[in-house]
């Protein structure tokens, strides 16, 4: 291999042998999988890597975000596009900043930071609601995947409107020939992908037994988007995502290009028909439990079907999707049965609520709550999770660095006063000695907490290492070993 | 006995956990035997002095607060007035607490008119330096973001700002207390909040009253007030796991507090970009030192 003789590849050299031996030296360490550092050091080097490496994709990338349900969707994705044939790049351990895409994209470079992509590399990309509109401009997706705008963190993303006004702003620098898939039934976003005018894919849920007729206390898609009139709901099936109209200005949910119908929703799994114009229905079954998840499967059908990948590719992706990190990841812990929700939004933590409930699962909560970076400093959206009106559990246990907030919120909720225990992992034994043998307890956290609870449980065997088991260190490996 | 709470903008104005305040009143109300009614008041109704004895109201985005800075011109502004000047308790919660000054200049430069009832005005910072907001980095350099710990007499309050307005009380006007971790009303004079009779205007999400009962129980007692037009003693509750989370939330507080200024100066290589000066790299544009302050009128 001959070696590029100028500054800037020198410094490109040195940025990622930099980032490779950083993830190295992380994992050694036992610090973490590496999967932000390496991409971190890197960029910070030499800004120009990511815009390269990402253009340089033989099969272009496409770029998944939204509020919730983007890890999930993103997998599905990359799983179908590997069935297809394609060799996926993807920062699948869920470090979505402009440096996880870096970290990714190292992993398969040479030392000097050229790309050693096969014609079959396609770059897959989850990427946080606030990266988004700076990133678009420099990986010029193929297709960029919307899940939904929900409130969250607001201690990072500051306002739901603003974060609606930058999307808008980035994604007008999408090119032409890129594809805009949205989901209908967000108000915001349909008619985010009206004003673009780009090539636009829509997906929603048309099933009357689903919707509900209420709204949700944190919803913000409250006004009609255009004229800022009240909008009508028919009902919603999660959040604000549902079936609405403005009668001011006549404005309504456009007609998805693919529908989910006939949706059954059942304690492990649920399944669904897709429907579409000039298409045969389309019988799916997700792995995953929850309405969140047929949007999630959706979601990822319509970015599949804007790639032009097969169908077969899809439904095998789709039936054979595991649960990202802390997303009701079901275990045995001594003769219980245990799952894990991440929850870091009322929307996310109403809707993980809902199946709990639905999967038997109600009556042991441990309820985790800290305050670090990740979880977002502000914890007052605990009180726009909708506790009122569920039924009472016979236990609750509340854990974190602000199980004091947790728990008074619960107690106001009128669910009885829980038990505290600050220490996540201690709270789980605890909880769980409170489960008679054969019962179940849920464990609801926020990103930290659910990292410290895992960590208890890879400590004791119970559960792989994250990183383990989304298959991130291939790259590095190959980089390494080279 | 019995008092209205009377919900300001419930769908509108509710954006950060604030409806935390409306239940903690229930639930203390409710504790006590008295019997608390909740009162939506959504754009387009108007506001019954004699209808409700404690008026709560949140906070929301800016396009938000157009729409109910003309519902309060156009509907409210006149019973809301009048209601506290009868003595109805008042809690205003960081955009409620901005539109019921004199003014809000928001961040794309739009003057919003406010009801007066706290003698103080608000100056988005983005309009105040002219600058664009064009990244979610841009936007946090302009705002104010964390926990916040203030003192006042006999008590200390603690919760979570998170605002890109800056409040200035006019001369003569009370402050709701001084600042001992965050901003604030501004970041420069030390005040948080504003406190005009029964009325407290502040910047303290978290929601504010779960974790600081006493300040719920000052509001409990107006609105009582305000009801059998004498204050009646209210009982004492435990509050252990109340006051135990104010314990921790401030002990949060102050060990953030320790840490971010250099994390900020760090950041913005070497200016401490909130408050203070316009020296960040995407923070420049036209006008942006004439900007800079808005005196009150007169």
């Amino acid at each position: 291999m001959s070696a590029p003789r100028s500054l800037a590849a020198l410094r490109r050299a040195t940025a990622v042998n930099l980032g490779i031996g950083a993830g190295a030296l992380s994992r050694a360490l036992g610090k973490g999988g590496g999967t932000t550092v390496p991409g971190y050091l890197a960029e910070r080097l030499d800004p120009g890597l990511l815009a390269d490496l990402a253009r340089a994709l033989p099969g272009g990338c496409v770029a998944v975000s939204g509020t919730n349900g983007k890890t999930t969707t993103a997998r599905i994705l990359a799983d179908a596009l590997r069935l297809e044939g394609y060799e996926p790049i993807a920062n699948r351990e869920g470090s979505n900043l402009s440096r996880g895409l870096v970290t990714a994209l190292i992993g398969a470079s040479d030392r000097w930071g050229r790309p050693r992509f096969t014609e079959r590399s396609i770059g897959v990309f989850e990427l946080d609601e606030g990266t988004l509109p700076q990133v678009v401009a420099r990986v010029a997706p193929r297709a960029v995947v919307l899940t939904n705008l929900l409130r969250d963190q607001l201690d990072r993303y500051f306002e739901l409107d603003f974060l609606r006004h930058l999307w808008t702003t980035g994604l007008r620098l999408l090119a032409p020939s890129a594809t805009l898939v949205v989901n209908a039934d967000d108000p915001h976003l349909a008619h985010l992908a009206q004003e673009l005018a780009g090539r636009a894919l829509t997906f929603g849920v048309e099933d009357p037994g689903h919707l509900r007729p209420i709204m949700e206390h944190a919803s913000d898609a409250r006004r009609c988007p255009g004229c800022e009139h009240p909008l009508e709901y028919a009902g919603t099936f999660y959040a604000h995502l549902g079936h609405y109209a403005c009668p001011a200005c006549g404005w309504a949910r456009p007609r998805p290009d693919l529908v989910a119908a006939r949706v059954e929703l059942g304690p492990e799994w649920s399944r669904f028909q897709v429907e579409g114009a000039d298409r045969p229905a389309l019988q799916l079954q997700v792995p995953l439990p929850g309405l969140h998840n047929v949007y999630n499967a959706l979601a990822a059908l319509a970015g599949a079907e804007a790639l032009g990948v097969s169908e077969g590719s899809l439904v095998a992706a789709v039936g054979s999707v595991q649960g990202a990190f802390g997303r009701a990841e079901q275990l045995r812990l001594h003769g219980r049965d245990v799952v894990l929700a991440l929850a870091k939004n009322p929307s996310g933590f109403n809707a993980t609520l809902r199946w709990l409930e639905g999967a038997g699962y109600g009556s042991h909560l441990l309820l985790a709550l800290n305050d670090a970076g990740p979880d977002g400093r502000d914890v007052s959206w605990i009180w726009d999770v909708d506790f009122e009106g569920l039924p009472r559990p016979e236990q609750v246990t509340c854990a974190g660095t602000r199980a004091l907030d947790l728990a008074l919120r619960v107690e106001y909720a009128g669910l009885g006063a829980p038990t505290i225990e600050e220490d996540p992992a201690a709270a789980l034994w605890g909880s769980l000695g409170r489960v008679p043998e054969g019962g179940r307890l849920a464990v609801v956290a926020t990103y930290t907490a659910m990292w410290s609870l895992r960590q208890a449980l890879v400590r004791q065997g119970h559960l792989p290492e994250f990183w383990v088991e989304a298959g991130a260190p291939r790259g590095l490996a190959a980089a390494r070993g080279e | 006995m019995r008092i209205a709470i009377g919900y300001l903008y419930p769908s509108v104005m509710s954006q950060y956990g604030d409806r935390g305040n409306v239940l903690t009143l229930c639930e203390r109300s409710r504790r006590r035997g008295i019997e608390a009614e909740v009162v939506p008041l959504e754009l387009g109704d108007p506001v019954d002095p004699d209808r409700v004895d404690v008026l709560l109201m949140g906070g929301g985005a800016d396009t938000q607060q157009r729409l109910v800075a003309e519902d309060l011109v156009g509907t409210k502004g006149e019973g809301l007035r009048q209601a506290v000047e009868e003595g109805v308790a008042l809690l205003a919660v960081c955009a409620g607490y901005q539109l019921l000054g004199h003014f809000y200049l928001a961040a794309d430069g739009t003057r919003l008119p406010g009801v007066g009832i706290f003698d103080a005005h608000t100056v988005h910072r983005a309009a105040e330096i002219g600058a664009r907001m064009e990244s979610i980095t841009a936007a946090g350099q302009v705002r104010a973001v964390g926990n916040v710990v203030v003192r006042r007499e006999g008590m200390e309050l603690v919760g979570f700002e998170n605002h890109g307005g800056r409040t200035y009380l006019h001369p003569g006007a009370q402050p709701l207390g001084e600042v001992v971790v965050g901003r604030g009303n501004n970041g420069e004079d030390g005040t948080e909040g504003c406190v005009v009779a029964g009325a407290i205007g502040t910047y303290l999400h978290g929601p504010v009253l779960p974790k600081n009962p006493a300040l719920a129980d000052r509001l409990l007692a107006s609105a009582l007030g305000h009801r059998c037009g004498e204050v009646p003693p209210l009982h004492p509750l435990a509050d252990a796991a109340e006051k135990a989370a104010h314990d921790v939330a401030v002990a949060r507080a102050l060990s953030g507090d320790r840490r971010s200024p250099v994390a900020l100066r760090r950041r913005s290589g070497g200016a401490r970009p909130w408050p203070g000066t316009e020296r960040t790299a995407r923070l420049s544009g036209p006008g942006a030192r004439s900007a800079r302050r808005h005196r009150p009128p007169g």
